[in-house]
């Protein structure tokens, strides 16, 4: 039971203090700038934004 | 390569056949991983239709006990066990791994790395199933529900989910592209959440088993997270990648979905002490669990809203596309299923539905409706570019879709309110035990109808697959349309 | 490398979390818990739990492996959530004690059939037992429970006449004049274990409901 308690207390306090020290040098290597562009990852120049792909089931009009 | 590559320009109409530069990285990239996303997702299918065909039997024998009774093997207490790990460990798990083993060689811009490893793990895994199953059914169940597997078969698995793993570590590390998109973060975490998962519970259960209810917590807490943190994050990356791929434009919010990650990551995995509501635990570990489940409201709505959003505007390309049907259905799943399981947490709606079928209703939702689901779609999206063969039968498709989709409708709509129906007669002691079993009937024979809905679905699908792998094994011909082109061109070759 | 230490942290660190809280800490918190000794009406030292042994510890085995579970739950929740304790599956809720030796412990998470923590207070009668096992439509018409019939033996009667153990079966269900249907090792084991399922024992963290008589409100 005791070895519970210094068990969650331990936690309680690491567990923030961890994630901040995390955080921090997280955001100093520049690792959070979120560029948007992250978003764009899926497409490039052969597949651009704003193709669509994988439209086949209209197929029968193509192939009459 | 340069076989792959030349019988892939021959796939390409004149008007840009002399673009192939540029098309090669995806193509070359597609092409690479053939044998061991197929291998993978054939021996998915192929435990989809033996677990289809365990799910029925287990499924008539509810409310026909008659059914097939005096084979010990096929009784229901075995039936149900050697279908769940079929559908979770054989379909589930190995479409899963395909799926991520070409999401992750297309989002880190390199052609399949080691695909003997990979094939290899793909071999163990299914010997490792097959010898599991087995067990189950000749009795050395164990009776932990989602960890039946004899101790004597899963090292196989684990052995292979390893290679795995090391396969997409270097894959990882050797990405060209350094920016990760959010489909990747959620490979990455499955890959790494499910080894710790199945160890943790395959020591402190069957190899070392801890004493008493500890157990039950940690049963729960590995089948809870095996939907969670294995099944969901590949489902989710699945959806984060096709529906902008097919529709043609990016993600509504970056930023939702970074936050619809993290708080996934730190909530859903103490969801799971909320499945042993009311039972013979310390209360603090099932408050905690419901806590946690209520917090899942944040990661769910940010990824509905993402995905809704994403798709606003574009609703009329779920017409042409399969894909796109498959996996908008699956997001709708995954919102409803995880609200369905965010109230199944509260006390006083478990108080009446837990221990009925609501709950099997639930997790067809999630597992079926959600998962299974996205991956056909996935794999509709897949299997015609490693293959560079179009899909034969456009109505195969349509069955499959409609089948699947009115099958988990009728599934699970009656089902649950069935539960609920089930749940209330329980707690209602004046009511004789056998009058709510026979209130259960009506909605265990429409289950079964649905079951085979289901069933003809996935033959639908399969016979689909096997006639495209004929085509690839038999001579070559000429495309009517170039699948593999975008909507534009594909409009231009039909012109 | 973007984001992918970080990332890396960040998941092995969510789920260590409740790896630390929700398995680490019920081992901590449970995995040392002791049988209740108490002492009865002669004055002798009663431990409660105890391991199962001899037929019904196979019978365990038996039920393990049939999959009883997937239908039948074995806890009983407390007063007053859901109807557990006025259906009469037990006297009162149980707690993590009651399944100290239980291997593996089989909570259990449906009710396709009734809870069964304490069948053996319930339903002490073996021939019962056998009869539900054999087909359950000749206790109770109706179920779904699956019918076992190949937990028993179908022979022919010996010279020597029926055997005691052997099922009365009538009607429907009756067999060919001359046969007779007994139970194998394992039906017997299964059996033993059901009979062995009871927790009606009083403990500090679950006393049985005391009965006063006339004392009632
Ligand atoms: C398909 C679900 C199902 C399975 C599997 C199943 N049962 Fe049952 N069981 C029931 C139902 C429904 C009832 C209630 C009707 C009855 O008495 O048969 C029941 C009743 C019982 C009862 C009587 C309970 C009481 O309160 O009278 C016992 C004992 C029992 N089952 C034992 C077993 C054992 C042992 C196994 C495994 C070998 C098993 N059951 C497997 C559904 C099931």
């Amino acid at each position: 039971m005791n070895v519970l308690a210094i068990l969650m207390i331990g936690g309680v306090l690491a567990v923030p203090g961890v994630a901040l020290v995390a955080l921090r040098w997280a955001s100093h290597r520049g690792e959070l700038n979120l560029p948007e562009r992250a978003a764009l990852l899926p497409f490039d120049e052969e597949e651009p934004v704003g193709r669509a792909t994988d439209q086949i089931l209209n197929r029968q009009s193509a192939e009459s | 390569m340069s076989a792959s590559s030349q019988t892939f320009s021959a796939l390409l109409p004149g008007d840009v056949s002399d673009d192939s530069s540029k098309r090669a990285l995806l193509a070359e990239i597609d092409a690479s991983c053939r044998v061991p996303v197929l291998f993978f997702v054939i021996s998915g299918l192929l435990w989809l239709l033996a677990g289809t065909a365990l799910a029925l039997v287990a499924s008539i024998k509810l409310h026909s006990p008659g059914f097939l009774a005096s084979w010990e093997f096929l009784t229901f207490g075995r039936v149900r066990p050697a279908h769940l790990n079929t559908v979770i460990y054989g379909f589930a798990s190995q479409t899963g791994i395909g799926v991520t083993l070409w999401l992750m060689c297309r989002l880190c811009r390199v052609p399949f790395v080691a695909p003997g490893l990979a094939t290899v793990a793909a071999i163990f895994w299914n010997i490792g199933l097959t010898v599991g199953v087995v067990g189950i059914l000749i009795g050395d169940s164990t009776s932990i529900e989602w960890l039946e597997l004899p101790r004597y078969s899963t090292p196989i698995l684990f052995f292979s989910y390893v290679l795995v793993a090391v396969w997409a570590i270097i894959t990882f590390r050797l990405r060209r592209e350094q920016h990760l998109y959010v489909s990747q973060w959620y490979l990455l975490a499955a890959i790494l959440w499910f080894p710790w998962l199945y160890a943790t519970a395959q020591i402190m259960l069957l190899i070392e088993p801890v004493r008493g209810v500890v157990q039950a917590a940690v049963n729960w807490w590995f089948a809870h997270n095996v939907l969670g943190l294995w099944f969901t994050p590949i489902g989710l990356a699945s959806i984060y990648y096709f529906i902008p791929k097919v529709i043609g434009r990016p993600i509504h919010s970056y930023y939702l979905s970074v936050l619809g990650f993290w708080s996934l990551a730190l909530f859903y995995n103490w969801n799971g002490l909320h499945h042993l509501i009311g039972g013979p635990m310390p209360a603090w570990m099932i408050t905690v669990s419901i806590v946690a489940s209520v917090m899942m409201l944040i990661p769910v709505t940010t990824v509905a809203i993402n995905h809704h959003m994403t798709m606003w505007g574009h609703f009329g390309k779920l017409k042409h596309s399969p894909t796109l049907r498959f996996v908008v259905v699956g997001a709708l799943c995954y919102t409803a299923t995880s609200l369905q399981g965010i109230a199944n947490s509260l006390r006083s709606y478990s108080e009446v539905v837990h221990f009925t079928h609501h709950t099997i209703a639930h997790a067809h939702l999630g597992l079926y409706g959600f998962f299974a689901m996205v991956m056909f779609g996935s794999l509709y999206y897949i299997i015609p570019r490693i293959t560079q063969r179009e899909w034969p039968s456009l109505g195969l498709i349509s069955l499959h879709f409609w089948a699947c989709f009115l099958g988990l409708a009728l599934y699970v709509v009656p089902l649950s309110l069935g539960g609920i129906l089930q749940g209330l007669a329980m707690n209602d002691a004046s009511v004789p035990f056998l009058k709510v079993v026979e209130g259960t009937l009506p909605w265990l024979k429409l289950r079964t109808f649905a079951g085979l809905l289901l069933g003809l679905g996935h033959v639908a699908f399969v016979g689909n697959l096997v006639w495209l792998l004929a085509r690839v094994f038999g001579p070559y011909r000429k495309p009517v349309v170039a699948i593999l082109m975008g909507a534009e061109t594909a409009a231009v070759v039909g012109k | 490398m973007k984001y992918g230490p970080l990332l890396f942290l960040g998941i092995l660190f969510t789920l260590a979390s409740s790896w630390v809280g929700l398995v680490l800490a019920p081992k901590q918190q449970l995995g040392g818990l002791v049988p209740n000794v108490s002492t009865n009406a002669l004055g002798a030292v009663v431990l409660y739990p105890q391991a199962r042994k001899g037929e019904a510890q196979q019978g365990e085995e038996h039920y393990r492996s049939l999959g009883c579970v997937y239908c039948h739950s074995q806890q009983v929740r407390p007063e007053g959530f859901g109807s557990d304790i006025t259906r009469g599956w037990g006297k009162r809720r149980t707690v993590s004690r009651d399944y100290l030796y239980d291997k593996p412990v089989m909570l259990g998470t449906s009710r396709t059939g009734p809870d069964l923590t304490n069948i053996g207070e319930r339903q002490s009668d073996s021939g019962w037992h056998f009869a539900h096992l054999y087909n359950p439509q000749i206790t109770s018409k109706g179920s779904v429970m699956p019918p076992y019939p190949f937990l028993f033996q179908l022979r022919k009667i010996g010279p020597g006449g029926a055997s005691t153990n052997a099922l009365k079966l009538s009607g429907e269900f009756a067999v060919a004049e001359g046969w007779e249907v007994v139970p194998k090792d394992s039906a017997r084991q299964l059996v033993e274990y059901l009979r062995s399922l009871k927790t009606s024992v009083d403990l500090p963290e679950a006393p049985l409901p005391k009965v006063q008589e006339g004392a009632a409100k």
